[in-house]
């Protein structure tokens, strides 16, 4: 009896930091609410760049016409070909690359922008902050789709344009978060400390804010990219989304559209993979949400 | 005497700033908070709309080439750009249409001549008609299943309707959109795929035809309040002393969840629903095309494919305007339904 007991009781003392972080790592990789969302992303993305690296795949463009409105599970074409006779699979895939690198690209240029706007005019306050939040102001009171479609509309359709007009949602929002984070922090005791060491702005902001605000922003992001994704599909209904025989997700269900009556699964096809790709990023924003917050 | 226990109910800075409380005698501070908020809109309104005119400048081509098309010689585009004005600066243009739009004068489509009121006058009443069928169907479906889920977190009733408004927080309105009509229109042939009916013809046929687009932004919509309202309700009931208050009093569980409970979450739903009204009306914009309604967002769409400035700028204008005064319209309900809070000075 007596030699298990100090084993118990002992750590109240020093070990207990050491057994702290070693239970959340394990509960991290334990934990399905962000294992499987972020498993099945992965899925997602790894069939999107690597299937057609791999497997010989017909090309998502410039089907023939002889094999045009095929139903899904005909031979050598899994999911069916469209009214022109491109492969869907192949479509889907080649789509979700694009459908990915809008909403990555977006969400990474929010976070850059928006993120180093916001910290900046939280962390400086005064005028700078009040200047910052009044233009963020407008532009979140602009309904950001006339910009995003003025946008497109001006540049032309093209995949860098989309992510240039979709920009202008993101940059605010992530300027936002990442202000009201910053507020948070001010009067912190580390932060105090930082400032009368006599440590630089740019320094405070890139070692003591950055980390503090990332859980935020990473969730938010995640949460974000999905509203990407779903918006770049909004795009192409208005006709200014990825030009049309090049393939997306969004510009696939646009398509689609027309043929509903008669063939559902060219809309039913890629919504089913727009909506597991949202739900996914949906769901691990959530998982990682709880799992910083409860820290 | 509900009202009473939530009072008592004593909030982080609700005791800490008397100041403001006592100026506030002087005058209803409801009042002061509007008109301090509509002189803050002004700068914001005034950035929205000169950013418009910014954006449509930029763009290239103007109307007289929309107008004239492809095949028209530069000189005829030139003679247009004069009869439009359009070969003027920048800024004097844009002096032009802010000094009318100060007397009231939203001026004429530079692509058809018609007035920008009659425009508006003809389309918005379908878009507002819409907007509020919307906002209906978002509230009156999550308020319910938010209470009920919120009753017992964890049961089987809160799983399920967690689940559900996941699924259709991840689902795009216009893939909403398509599903209904191919469920409703196609399939049971019981609503109207697309088109839209006066209510001055048919206010049944007016219901129906607009059923499909309100549900398919509604949906996702009701989806997110539900997991917004329910989280905060259950945070209220677990946390919070007047829930303990009210349930020692032994007022019944239903109460204190809908009287007490469910009335201090509300603040959360109205910000949420302020906020959201920016991102509804682009949803608008997309969904009525969708479904041939003859809105505000087929004009937004047509104006600036012509580079038509003036009716962009009046639509515009006008989505700015519901916007700002929404989210005033928020903070006085915050007013109406908790009495204490003052607006003494913004809280970060």
């Amino acid at each position: 009896m007596a030699a298990p007991l100090p084993d118990v009781l002992l750590p109240p003392g020093a070990p207990v930091p050491a057994v702290q972080p070693r239970r959340h790592r394990r509960s991290w990789a334990q934990d399905p609410e962000i294992i499987v969302p972020a498993a099945v992303l992965a899925l997602i993305v790894g069939a999107c760049f690597l299937w057609p690296l791999i497997f010989p795949l017909p090309p998502p463009v410039g089907g023939s016409v002889l094999d045009s409105g095929l139903p899904p599970f005909s031979p050598g074409h899994f999911l069916g070909t469209d009214p022109v006779g491109n492969d869907i699979f192949s479509r889907i895939l080649y789509g979700g690359r694009v459908s990915i690198e809008v909403g990555l690209a977006v969400t990474l240029i929010g976070l850059v922008i928006g993120g180093t706007l916001g910290s900046v005019a939280g962390y400086l306050g005064g005028s700078v902050d009040s200047v910052l939040m009044r233009a963020l102001d407008v532009l979140i009171a602009f309904p950001a789709l006339v910009l995003a479609v003025a946008i497109a509309e001006g540049l032309g359709p093209s995949e860098l344009h989309v992510i240039w007009a979709l920009s202008f949602f993101s940059v605010p929002a992530f300027a936002r978060i990442a202000r009201s984070g910053t507020l948070s922090l001010h009067g912190r005791t580390f932060m105090l400390a930082a400032r009368l060491s006599g440590t630089p702005g740019r320094r405070i902001l890139l070692r003591h804010v950055a980390p503090n605000i990332a859980p935020q922003l990473v969730t938010f992001g995640l949460l974000g990219m999905g509203v990407v994704i779903i918006l770049e599909g909004a795009l192409s209904f208005l006709g200014l989304g990825i030009p049309d025989p090049a393939p997306s997700w969004g510009n696939m269900i646009a398509l689609g559209q027309g043929t509903l009556s008669v063939q559902p699964e060219l809309v039913l096809i890629p919504s089913l993979f727009l909506f597991t790709m949202v739900l996914s990023l949906n769901l691990l924003g959530d998982g990682l949400r709880a799992r910083w917050g409860s820290q | 005497m509900a009202a009473e226990a939530d009072q008592l109910r004593a909030g982080p800075g609700g005791v800490s700033h008397p100041g403001p409380a006592v100026r506030g005698v002087f005058s209803s501070p409801a009042l002061r908070l509007a008109g301090r908020r509509l002189l803050a809109a002004i700068p914001v309104l005034w950035g929205v709309t000169f950013l418009t005119f910014l954006v449509m400048n930029v763009l290239p081509g103007d109307a007289a080439q929309q107008l004239l098309g492809a095949n028209a010689t530069p000189a005829e585009v030139r003679a247009l750009e004069l009869k439009l004005h359009l070969n003027e600066p920048f800024w004097v243009r844009y002096w032009h249409w802010f000094a009318g739009t100060l007397q009231g004068h939203l001026g004429a489509s530079l692509t058809s001549g018609q007035p920008v009121t009659s425009i508006l006058a003809q389309r918005l009443p379908v878009t507002f008609e819409l907007l509020l069928y919307t906002f209906l169907i978002s509230v009156v479906l999550a308020v319910p299943v938010a209470v009920l889920a919120a009753r017992k977190p964890g049961s089987l009733a809160d799983r399920l309707s967690m689940v559900v408004s996941m699924a259709g927080l991840s689902m795009a309105p216009y893939v909403l959109a398509l599903l209904l009509v191919l469920v409703f229109a196609v399939q049971l042939r019981v609503l109207p795929a697309i088109g839209f009916v006066p209510a001055s013809q048919s206010l049944v046929g007016n219901i129906k035809s607009l059923t499909l687009p309100a549900l398919a932004i509604g949906f996702p919509l009701a989806c997110f309040y539900t997991r917004l309202l329910r989280a905060d309700i259950v945070e209220q009931m677990q946390s919070e002393d007047y829930v303990v208050t009210a349930r020692a009093k032994g007022v019944a569980p239903w109460q204190v969840l809908v009287r007490h409970a469910l009335r201090n979450s509300m603040f959360g739903l109205l910000t949420a629903i302020g906020l959201n009204l920016g991102t509804l009306i682009g949803a608008l914009v997309i969904i009525e095309p969708i479904f041939s309604l003859p809105g505000i967002g087929q004009v937004l769409l047509q104006s600036i494919a012509d580079r038509d400035v003036i009716v962009v700028e009046a639509v515009v204008l006008v989505f700015a305007l519901i916007v700002v005064l929404a989210n005033l319209l928020t903070d006085l309900l915050y007013s109406v339904l908790d009495p204490r809070i003052r607006y003494g000075r913004p809280t970060a």
